[in-house]
């Protein structure tokens, strides 16, 4: 289903509702009675156009308008992509600490196996929060910093080092898959449990790590299609007009 | 089932990205995890990223010279090409290609030409239980070992030890150092004990 603005929110949220989150990250909460989807922007004063294409591109990941996409000022994506952030770190890693917690009492008997998952995913947690907080004191800021003065063109001799020490394109090369963990535990859990007393809450924990990877796919696509492409472009624009009179 | 291989496609068309996701659906043990359309920057990149043990591709998708992409791919290693030919594919590329789909094929083509391919990459036996060569390895692995120091260790070449890694990788399907400590542990290949200060 190809969602549009004319759409009702409760209707969407009724075909798909794990777009839940998604609509929390703009600030739009739970309880919008029978509005539109325009509507509700309206009211909230955000971009109509960018929160379909968000609410799309998540409901179908075959769905990913480049173009439209690339169209969107970088400051937005960057606030959308920063809210995400403290989503996966503040609300999805909690949930599935939490579970693991639980693992003792109600699935394993075992409590070096817990020991061992609970301290793999410890591991894991703070390998996404460095991944993190590199993009979000290293990266975003330059990105932003960029297109200001990619608007306003004309550069200074801070974002011309930045140009130089750290492009886009070092981010992007040392930008890491940050699933891989996620996959070995799903693996572990699948896989090579050793008898668990209920599957219960095996499957509550897996069904959040699916719901995790999959936001985590979403964001770095974002990342890697839409903001690398795009910022590669505007330093290109701005090298070839600041730096020969700079 | 054996291990699960990784398909990632090369593909402008929707409807054929779509086709070929149901196709690949129904020949067990393979899952499709990504999707291109042949128009990202730093395809190649991305492909690498990836790990797949399959590509899908169609090389009118590409921005570059398909064979200078063919040559940037062989680079990545050990992953199974598969070039998809469409009409207007000119046949001087279809050559550059070990192993072609045809978009023409019937769908039972399709999946068995899949099928014998991918065969004889896996060995048939033992698919889930590692060797015992593989549980040395793993330990050492566990322990904290680097590969060259694995090597030293049990006289072998870094290149065998890299191979065994892999295999290693595949078998148990995972891939970190860390979640090969957990399944280690959790079957008493290894002692909490031995591990000392390898942790970390
Ligand atoms: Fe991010
Ligand atoms: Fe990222």
């Amino acid at each position: 289903m190809l969602i549009n603005k004319n759409m009702k929110l409760a209707d969407v949220i009724h075909h798909d509702y794990t777009l839940v989150p998604v609509i929390n990250r703009f600030g739009i909460h739970l309880g919008f009675g029978n509005f539109t989807i325009q509507e509700v922007c309206k009211e909230h004063n955000i971009s109509t156009g960018f929160f379909v294409i968000i609410l799309n591109a998540f409901h179908d990941p075959h769905y990913f308008p480049k173009e439209r996409l690339q169209s969107i000022r970088l400051n937005i994506l960057i606030e959308y992509l920063q809210k995400a952030h403290t989503d996966f770190l503040e609300d999805k890693i909690p949930e599935i600490a939490f579970l693991i917690e639980k693992m003792p009492g109600e699935c394993l008997d075992d409590r070096k196996t817990y020991l061992l998952i609970r301290n793999f995913f410890l591991e894991y947690s703070t390998e996404l929060k460095n991944h993190i907080t590199k993009e979000e004191e290293r990266v975003y800021p330059y990105v932003l910093k960029l297109e200001e003065a990619f608007l306003k063109g004309e550069t200074d001799a801070d974002i011309k080092k930045q140009i130089q020490d750290y492009p886009i394109s070092a981010y992007e090369a040392e930008h890491e898959n940050v699933e891989e963990k996620l996959f070995d535990l799903k693996n572990i859990i699948i896989k090579y449990l050793p008898k668990p007393k209920s599957d219960k809450l095996c499957f509550q924990i897996l069904r959040e790590i699916f719901s995790l990877e999959k936001e985590l796919n979403e964001h770095a696509r974002i990342e890697d299609l839409i903001i690398v492409p795009k910022v590669e472009a505007m330093e290109n624009a701005l090298k070839l007009k600041g730096f020969g009179n700079g | 089932m054996g291990e699960i291989k990784t398909v990632i496609v090369v593909e402008r068309n929707y409807l054929m990205q779509a086709g070929l996701e149901a196709m690949l659906m129904e020949i067990p043990g393979l899952m499709m995890v990504k999707t291109f359309t042949g128009d990202e920057v730093s395809l190649a990149g991305h492909i690498r990223k990836q790990q797949a043990d399959v590509l899908i591709l169609n090389p009118l998708a590409l921005k570059e010279d398909p064979i200078v992409f063919l040559r940037k791919l062989k680079q990545i290693g050990k992953m199974v090409v598969f070039g998809l030919m469409e009409k207007e594919t000119p046949v001087n590329l279809q050559s550059h290609f070990s192993h072609v789909l045809n978009v023409s094929d019937s769908k039972f083509d399709l999946q068995n030409k899949i099928r014998s391919v991918l065969h004889q990459d896996t060995r048939p036996g033992n698919h889930n239980l590692l060797s015992k060569r593989e549980v040395t390895i793993l330990k050492q692995v566990v322990l904290g070992l680097t590969n060259q120091e694995i090597a030293d260790r049990l006289f072998l070449s870094i290149h065998t030890v890299t191979t065994h890694r892999k295999n290693i990788n595949r078998k148990l399907g995972i891939k970190t150092v860390s979640g090969l400590t957990v399944y280690a542990l959790m079957n008493h290949l290894v002692r909490m004990e031995e591990m000392g200060g390898a942790t970390k």
